[in-house]
């Protein structure tokens, strides 16, 4: 008995599997120049989903992730896989919960990122743009005061959930009614942030010195996302549900995606740009 | 009598749920499902340490699975007293790993992918959740079937002993469980012949089970020996023709998914089927895994022999691994932390988490709520695995300063000068007056309201703010002369800084022994139609159990509902803390609700004083955030109008944790 349950552990948990099972995969997929390489080679190459709380990031990453829209709560723990955009291509996709409470650990991956996919729900944005917008303050902010040596992630707004936004809609295709309306909240919200603080005083942190500056964007000017001092920002709409009309089925829906939902946008752009 | 039942991965994907009625389906799918309120206002808060939670007419129970991150929730009516809440959700546990164990370890890894060579094995493998998990739904209607009926049977029988041993029964798996899953691994290396038999062997021995338990509630249960008397016979039938005779009569609705079920088993092209399956007789018997992790492997025989165990054999059996391993604990465990699979254990726990407490108290912070973060911070690490050289009070300490980190995170915007400013530019009918942006400063006698209220004073002022101060502390004598005199020093201050003519603040006093809500509404009116930004409301300290002033500070917010009702208390304040800050919460929300203005209205944020005389021990802010789930949006930490700061997080939680 003694030595019985002890015995099968090793082999039973899956996370030994997988670390025992990294060495041997390597060269497959790298040159085999070691476990340095990859390190500095896996360094920038993650696509990192960020945003507010009940912006669809865990559907987007369970999309990319496992090709199901699979019904989806409020994350306590940040999520990470590995898609293939192409058979040659694999990027590594990292949700992080939204909370305000945890969101700060998208700091921590900060790192690893070469895109940074900032996730907004397009339809409740109106009602809440000011929260969103202290979220993508902070991050902009982030992004802006990484050191130099970084080179810092590009930034994505998703605005999700395009879908719903469209149904009585018929002029422009939902995805751009999406980003203008996502564009045009975010850079009034962001443009009042700004206000507020420029030439105000904040008060200190306790035990810390000032770390918080503006957005960067000098004189009276108005906040714009073209003129952001951080890189070009891309917008783009995307929908993590099954597309309407189509063939329901998951599976069906991957292929028969319409070029105006789903996340057909999303992948096309990350094969281009990852 | 169920609502809502869900199993989700902690990363937020949702591997099987089910409504029972149309309102909680169309509740589960939004975003205010009762599940998302448990996990955004329990879980991230670190109040796991509660045993229920409550939203919105339903009652949330939970439990977790630490090494597979799974939580299990069910919602229900809170007016239903549901005894076998607890049980079922432990059950549903047992089983649902024994069933799918290796299936959601491979799913648990694929969200842990570290670097791009996982990418094949996670690829390689096709998700297919639906299939994956087919069968449960059946498996889940039979246990809450059986919890029902007991219910029931409890309910109307007052022969209580056969109806405990009948729960025991089922609950206890659940405690053997931990120790016994990781033995479920050895079985995927038999052949698929095996597996199938056992699968049928099996599932007959289900349904023989189900229908069974479906019988008991027609039948007048008669003590303990009826219980026992049915394993027994259970054991000496063949499984299929006891199955077969059961299926005809029990489960003849079902028979088509029983039959999907079997083809798919032979077939045996799907590993994830075959995983899911296998795991299924695993769990059907807690019996057979004790003994099967005795002697490491185990022939199909055996199994089935096991399988047909009565339960209490089952029990025992379940326990023998836990206790075992005890002895050889000492090169066990090291070579186990040698090699990184080391899983924490509640006993391993205990004593740290205990010191952990200690060492809170230390630091001030209230004993209640010591106990629940320790309490908490445990209940996220029993199951974990620790890696390689991590000690156990490494781990603990590192879940600590996470959940620390979360308590005291804001999860509302502190931003007071974007919150006033937006206020004041929001757009307005031609009719409508601008109406100045409200603070209320509240607070038990002698933290230093006024003093504070003083310094966010003097930063609005410096800010280009206009600010009025309304002196509604008409009850100790000298409070209006205090104020004045803070008036008198910022307004000189204030002016040279900027060059405004108009003064930048005012005092709007009504001398004593007036009522504090009437002049606080005097206040706000003349700061409308004077142009002020911000209207700051002193008033007056008061003990949180006084009700009769309680209610007149509830009746002041009522009538002028401030933007931001601030409670200010000191660090120094230990136990206290809690009692305070509930009770003033409490009366605010409750009395002003009443009074008929909408509802009540709680506290927005905390202000900390005296923060310069506690060195580290700064226990009082992770109570205050803890109690009130409220940020603190200020501390402040000495004698003149710039000791106001904003806290830290980081800071905090170095501080509490430091030695």
């Amino acid at each position: 008995m003694a030595g019985g349950p002890q015995s099968p552990p090793p082999d039973a948990p899956l996370p030994e599997v997988t670390l025992e099972s990294v060495p041997p995969v390597i060269p497959e997929v790298l040159p085999p120049s070691g476990l340095l390489a990859l390190i500095s080679k896996s360094r920038g190459n993650a696509l990192l989903l960020t945003g507010p709380m009940d912006s669809g990031k865990t559907a987007i990453f369970s999309r990319l992730a496992y090709t199901h829209s699979l019904p989806t709560l409020t994350s306590l723990q940040t999520n990470s896989s590995t898609i293939s955009l192409s058979p040659s291509k694999n990027v590594r996709v990292v949700d992080v919960p939204g909370h305000p409470r945890i969101r700060g650990q998208c700091t921590e991956h900060l790192g690893d990122a070469k895109v940074l996919a900032f996730v907004v729900d397009s339809n409740t944005i109106s009602r809440n743009g000011a929260a969103v917008a202290e979220h993508l303050h902070t991050i902009l902010h982030s992004l802006t005061s990484l050191p130099p040596s970084q080179t810092p992630p590009q930034l994505l707004i998703l605005c999700n959930k395009a879908d719903m936004l469209g149904k009585n809609s018929t002029g422009s295709s939902t995805s751009t009614l999406a980003i203008n309306r996502v564009r045009t909240i975010l850079e009034r919200e962001l443009e009042k942030r700004r206000v507020s603080t420029a030439g105000g005083v904040a008060v200190e942190g306790l035990g810390e010195d000032e770390g918080d500056g503006g957005e960067g964007t000098d004189g009276n000017a108005p906040f714009r996302f073209e003129e952001w001092e951080g890189g070009e920002v891309v917008f783009l709409g995307t929908s993590a549900k099954p597309v309407e009309g189509g063939d329901e089925k998951k599976d069906g829906d991957e292929k028969s995606e319409a070029e105006d939902g789903g996340l057909a946008e999303l992948k096309d752009w990350l094969e281009e740009n990852m | 009598m169920l609502d809502l039942c869900s199993i989700s991965h902690k990363g937020g994907i949702v591997l099987w749920s089910r409504s029972f009625t149309p309102d909680a389906a169309q509740l589960a799918s939004s975003s205010a499902s009762p599940v998302n309120s448990l996990i955004r206002e329990a879980l991230i808060e670190g109040r796991t340490a509660d045993e229920k939670y409550e939203k919105d007419g339903y009652a949330v129970k939970w439990t977790f699975v630490n090494d597979l991150e799974l939580i299990f929730v069910v919602a229900y009516q809170r007016i239903l007293q549901l005894t076998y809440v607890d049980d079922l959700l432990a059950a549903l546990k047992t089983l649902f790993i024994k069933y799918f164990e290796p299936f959601l370890a491979a799913f648990v890894a694929s969200l842990h992918a570290l670097n791009s060579a996982k990418a094949a094995a996670s690829q390689a493998t096709t998700w297919d959740f639906a299939k994956a998990f087919e069968g449960w739904d059946t498996i889940f209607d039979k246990v809450l079937r059986g919890f029902e009926e007991k219910a029931a049977l409890e309910r109307k029988s007052r022969l209580r002993a056969p109806v405990r041993a009948a729960v025991e029964e089922l609950s206890t798996p659940p405690s053997d469980d931990q120790s016994t899953e990781p033995s479920v691994n050895p079985d995927t290396s038999q052949d698929e012949q095996q597996i199938a038999r056992n699968v049928q062997a099996l599932k007959n021995r289900l349904r023989g089970r189900g229908g069974r338990r479906g019988g008991r509630g027609g039948r007048v249960v008669d003590s303990s020996s009826g219980r026992e008397s049915h394993p027994g016979s259970d054991s000496e039938a063949t499984p299929k023709k006891k199955s077969k005779a059961k299926a005809q009569r029990k489960w003849g609705d079902q028979a088509p998914t029983e039959s999907e079920m079997a083809t798919l088993d032979f077939s045996m092209d799907k590993p994830n089927d075959a995983h899911g399956k296998l795991d299924l007789q695993a769990l059907v018997d807690q019996s057979s895994l004790g003994t099967r992790t005795g002697d490491g492997m185990y022939e199909v025989k055996d199994w089935e022999f096991g399988a047909d165990k009565d339960a209490n054999d089952a029990i025992a059996n379940a326990l023998k691994p836990l206790d075992s391993s005890k002895p050889k604990s000492t090169i066990g465990s090291l070579f186990a932390r040698l090699t990184g699979s080391k899983v924490l254990t509640q006993e391993d726990l205990k004593p740290v988490l205990d010191a952990m407490k200690q060492h809170l108290m230390k630091k001030n912070v209230a004993m209640d709520i010591a106990e629940k973060v320790c309490e908490g911070v445990g209940e996220t690490l029993v199951g974990q695995k620790v890696g390689g050289f991590q000690t156990t009070n490494a781990a603990v300490k590192l879940a600590l300063s996470n959940s620390l980190t979360r308590i005291l995170t804001p999860k509302t915007s502190t931003d007071l000068l974007l919150s006033i400013k937006s206020k004041r530019s929001s757009a307005l009918s031609s009719t409508q007056q601008r109406m100045p942006y409200s603070i209320t400063f509240v607070g038990v006698n002698g933290v230093g309201k006024s003093t504070n209220l003083s310094k966010v004073c003097f930063w609005l002022i410096q800010n280009g703010l206009r600010v009025l101060i309304a002196a509604c502390d008409t009850f100790r004598s000298g409070a209006v002369e205090q104020l004045r005199v803070h008036v008198r020093n910022l307004s000189m201050l204030g002016v040279n800084g900027a060059g405004d003519s108009k003064g930048r603040v005012e005092l709007f006093e009504r001398g004593y022994g007036k009522d504090a809500a009437g002049i606080a509404k005097e206040a706000i009116h003349y700061g409308r139609d004077n142009d002020f930004d911000v209207v700051l409301i002193d008033t007056a300290g008061r003990m949180q159990d006084n009700e009769p002033l309680m209610r007149a500070l509830a009746k002041l917010v009522a009538i002028n509902s401030p933007d931001k009702i601030i409670f200010v208390g000191e660090a120094l304040v230990g136990n206290e803390a809690v009692d305070q800050l509930t009770k003033f919460d409490r009366a605010l929300k409750d009395f002003s609700s009443a009074s008929g203005a909408g509802k009540g209205r709680g506290i927005d944020g905390m202000l900390v004083t005296k923060w310069d005389t506690v060195d580290d021990k700064v226990g009082a802010a992770l109570s205050m955030t803890y109690v009130t789930g409220q940020p603190i949006i200020f501390v402040g930490c000495g004698q003149t109008y710039t000791d106001l700061r904003q806290l830290r997080v980081a800071n905090v939680v170095q501080a509490i944790l430091s030695d």
